[in-house]
């Protein structure tokens, strides 16, 4: 067709039109490129990250919005109210296994658990004792006697500290849903009882290991515990031999357990849900796991065996063992968690009680920065697009004006409007393509090197923001979502009390709950591949609009301009 | 027989200021017309009107018995005439022979490429264009040139009625005998050639003198 070939001429011979057009739609092209690749990275590291994600979710107590109730209720009622309120607010906090299982019905379920932690002391052994837990024991407000009594094993600590960066923590660490360990006395030793073979997050994920003996049977009620390799080894202790444990508010009062099985933790660096961080009970390497029957056992005797006495707050203190249930419900894929929350308000769930995922938090969490990028790039898409098709449609103007003469000897000749227009769209099309491959190209080149770079700007600047943060608060903030919210809702739960002092000490102490270090937001900060048959494809796409808004231009000229004008207005 | 018929024909450019009025005449097939009158008379108005770029306000142009506001314009201009402007109206940035090949190829040749540029230099050496020339984009042609180049394309698609715009304005009076033999053979063709000229021996050569 001679009119292709008369566009492919005209855009070889006008040089300097055909280079000015293609710098600017390269530029473009290049541009959108990136832009469109961080967009599919984002995507596609969502998706595969989703993929591979198992989600979990905890029913927790409304903290925040029942410390508001109670603060409403003080406001118009005398003091001894809200002190009812707080002490039925501790004692409902947790949620009864028989509820959580009533919950664990939903459809969306797909499968639950739940552990029973509690604080204990140990006769005769004693706590690993890290270097983590005695730095933050000096600026904590955790019992003196704790520090004391283990200060002896600091000179031990480098060691120690290097090993037992990662025991198995209770799959789910949030203690403040339970209003166990909280109110009693601290014990060195935390002991984690499962419901089941699966809870053992660390077990099954792999970080944790059996290294001599086996784990303790999960059906048996006999007092089997399993130990860390730290602390077996710091008191010769070894598969067979027993420990006696007591409770921390009564020291007459003993357990013995059994040792099947002594384990390793392969994982290092801080463990998310530390968060009985500031005592020696939360160093991993101070966890006892037994089966929940067996340690289910334990505390119902122990709540038989206590005595109840009456704190200087009037609240009525047990000094049975503080025992902390937390269920765990696994969801196939993020919509049955979705799903989830309105099941279980259908199957009873009260509006005190909240439903979270810490998995999905931290998923979210992990794409912040490449979720900002892609934000970004999108923006910058747009007005990359818009700044692009303005000058593009600029160019076309003065280019089809400048072209009017030819446009009218073309059509003095016979040729059709519809020819003219076709040529021209064909030109502008040829430098289009041309410039979208060279653009593309360099674009898809550069893209990955591109991304990751201002990745790790995005990333940099997040970590900066909450380091910044940390140095203004003098702590660390709460680096996931969830726990951030939670802070806020404690540090507005302390405003709000400032006068009511049982309400503001509750809200101190659920602070003082707070770890002393976060885990670290694994960001995801690289990606591998950006440009695919869609970014392709979106490409194109864009290149075609551009390209269809500069010839739109060129056409509405070329239908309205009349031969007969311009060769007759000519010189 | 009349290839072009004017019965009538009215046109101005602008409302209530007719360029030309009342026109009547025909022009035959085989015949050369020179086409006189003074600067503004209308003539190149007169050529527009035989060449389908415009239209006549009141009146009717029948060509070979046909209404010409009937039939297709582009057609009609790119097959049924060949038009040598006053103002040579070339591509500037194609060569002699490509403009001679985008006439053949609007007129619709289905001719190969190469035959349609062997014809083209054929063409340009028949105005006195020689090969090397014929190479150039027009624009780096004389005022002569482009003339000769212009009367070449006219001649392109074989057209029935050759309309000329001064087509030796510019030439010397050698270059000018040679298109005015040019012209002289496509009349013995029986093609009809209007020619719109200033000068009085180019009027003389002319079969009939139509006088605006
Ligand atoms: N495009 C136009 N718009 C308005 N008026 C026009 C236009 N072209 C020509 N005219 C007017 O029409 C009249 C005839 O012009 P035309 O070009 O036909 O004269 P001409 O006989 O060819 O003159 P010349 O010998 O100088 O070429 C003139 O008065 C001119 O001003
Ligand atoms: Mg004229």
């Amino acid at each position: 067709m001679y009119i292709f070939k008369n566009a492919f001429r005209n855009t070889v011979r006008n040089r300097g039109r055909t280079i000015l057009t293609g710098i600017i739609i390269l530029v473009i092209a290049f541009s959108s490129c990136v832009a469109l690749s961080i967009r599919q990275a984002a995507q596609t590291a969502k998706e595969e990250a989703l993929e591979g994600l198992s989600i979990t979710a905890q029913i927790s107590l409304d903290r925040s919005a029942m410390m508001k109730q109670g603060q409403d209720n003080s406001n118009s009622s005398d003091s001894s109210d809200s002190k009812k309120d707080f002490a039925k607010m501790m004692n409902e906090s947790s949620l009864s296994v028989e509820d959580m299982q009533k919950y664990a019905k939903a459809d969306s379920v797909s499968d639950f658990y739940y552990t029973l932690t509690t604080s204990v002391n140990a006769v005769k052994i004693e706590a690993v004792q890290s270097s983590y837990s005695v730095n933050n024991m000096q600026s904590s407000s955790s019992s003196g006697s704790d520090s004391e009594k283990s200060s002896k094993a600091s000179s031990d600590t480098s060691s120690a500290q290097t090993s037992t960066g990662n025991a198995p923590a209770p799959p789910q660490g949030d203690m403040q849903g339970g209003g166990g360990p909280m109110m009693g006395t601290q014990g060195d030793f935390t002991i984690i009882g499962y419901s089941a073979d699966n809870a053992m997050t660390a077990f099954t994920e792999g970080t944790s290991k059996i290294t001599d003996g086996q784990v303790f049977s999960q059906n048996s009620s006999e007092a089997e515990c399993i130990i860390s390799e730290e602390l077996a080894e710091y008191n010769s202790l070894s598969v067979g031999d027993s420990i006696v444990i007591s409770n921390p508010n009564d020291e007459d009062e003993t357990y013995t357990l059994k040792i099947t099985g002594i384990y390793s933790n392969s994982q290092s660096g801080v463990q998310q849900g530390g968060n009985m961080g500031f005592s020696t009970s939360s160093d991993p390497a101070n966890q006892i796991l037994m089966s929940y029957t067996a340690l289910k056992a334990i505390t119902d005797k122990s709540e038989s065996v206590a005595t109840t006495s009456t704190n200087d707050m009037g609240i009525e203190q047990s000094s049975a063992l503080r025992a902390n249930t937390e269920g765990t419900y696994v969801f196939e894929d993020a919509e049955s968690y979705e799903k989830f929350e309105q099941q279980a308000r259908a199957l009873g769930l009260s509006e005190d009680y909240t439903v979270s995922s810490r998995d999905l938090s931290a998923y979210e969490q992990s794409l912040t920065p490449l979720e900002t990028l892609s934000k970004i790039a999108g923006y910058f898409l747009i007005v990359i697009l818009v700044i692009g098709a303005i000058i593009l449609i600029v160019l076309n103007i003065f280019s089809v004006r400048e072209r009017k003469y030819e446009i009218g000897v073309l059509m003095a000749m016979g040729m059709k409007k519809g020819k003219v227009a076709l040529q021209f769209i064909s030109e502008i099309m040829i430098v289009t393509l041309m410039a979208a491959i060279i653009g593309g190209a360099a674009g898809a080149a550069s893209s990955v090197p591109v991304t990751n770079a201002l990745l790790q700007n995005q990333i940099t600047a997040s970590q900066e923001a909450s380091e910044n943060m940390e140095q203004n608060f003098g702590r660390p903030m709460g680096d996931m979502p969830d726990m951030s919210s939670q802070s806020s809702e404690d540090a507005q739960a302390n405003d709000s009390s400032a006068n009511d002092k049982s309400a503001s000490d509750s809200g101190s102490e659920s602070q003082a709950q707070q770890p002393p270090q976060m885990q670290k937001t694994n960001y995801i900060s690289e990606i591998n591949e950006a440009v695919n048959l869609k970014v392709v494809a979106q490409l194109l796409g864009i290149c075609v609009l551009l390209a269809a808004a500069g010839s739109a231009v060129a056409v509405t000229a070329i239908m309205r301009y009349e031969p007969l004008q311009i060769l007759s207005s000519r010189d | 027989m009349a290839v072009i018929k004017l019965e009538n024909v009215y046109f101005g450019y602008e409302k209530d200021k007719d360029v030309l009025s009342d026109i009547n005449y025909e022009f035959d097939e085989g015949k050369i017309y020179a086409i006189v009158g003074r600067s503004g008379a209308g003539k190149t108005t007169l050529l527009s009107l035989l060449s389908g770029l415009a239209s006549p306000t009141r009146g009717n142009i029948y060509f070979q018995d046909e209404d010409i506001s009937k039939v297709n314009k582009y057609d009609y201009r790119s097959k049924m005439v060949g038009v040598v402007f006053q103002n040579f109206n070339l591509i500037n940035n194609l060569t002699a022979a490509e403009n001679i090949a985008l006439s053949m190829d609007i007129a619709g040749s289905k001719e190969p490429s190469t035959a349609k540029k062997e014809k083209a230099y054929r063409l340009l050496e028949s105005v006195n264009i020689p090969r090397e020339e014929s190479d150039r984009r027009v624009l780096k042609l004389s005022g002569g040139q482009q003339q000769r180049v212009a009367i070449a394309r006219a001649l392109s698609h074989d057209p029935q009625v050759i309309l000329a715009d001064e087509p030796t304005g510019n030439l010397d009076e050698q270059t000018q005998e040679e298109i005015l033999q040019i012209l002289k053979r496509l009349a013995e063709d029986g093609k009809c050639v209007i020619v719109v000229t200033h000068s009085p021996e180019v009027a003389k050569r002319a079969d009939e003198i139509y006088r605006l």
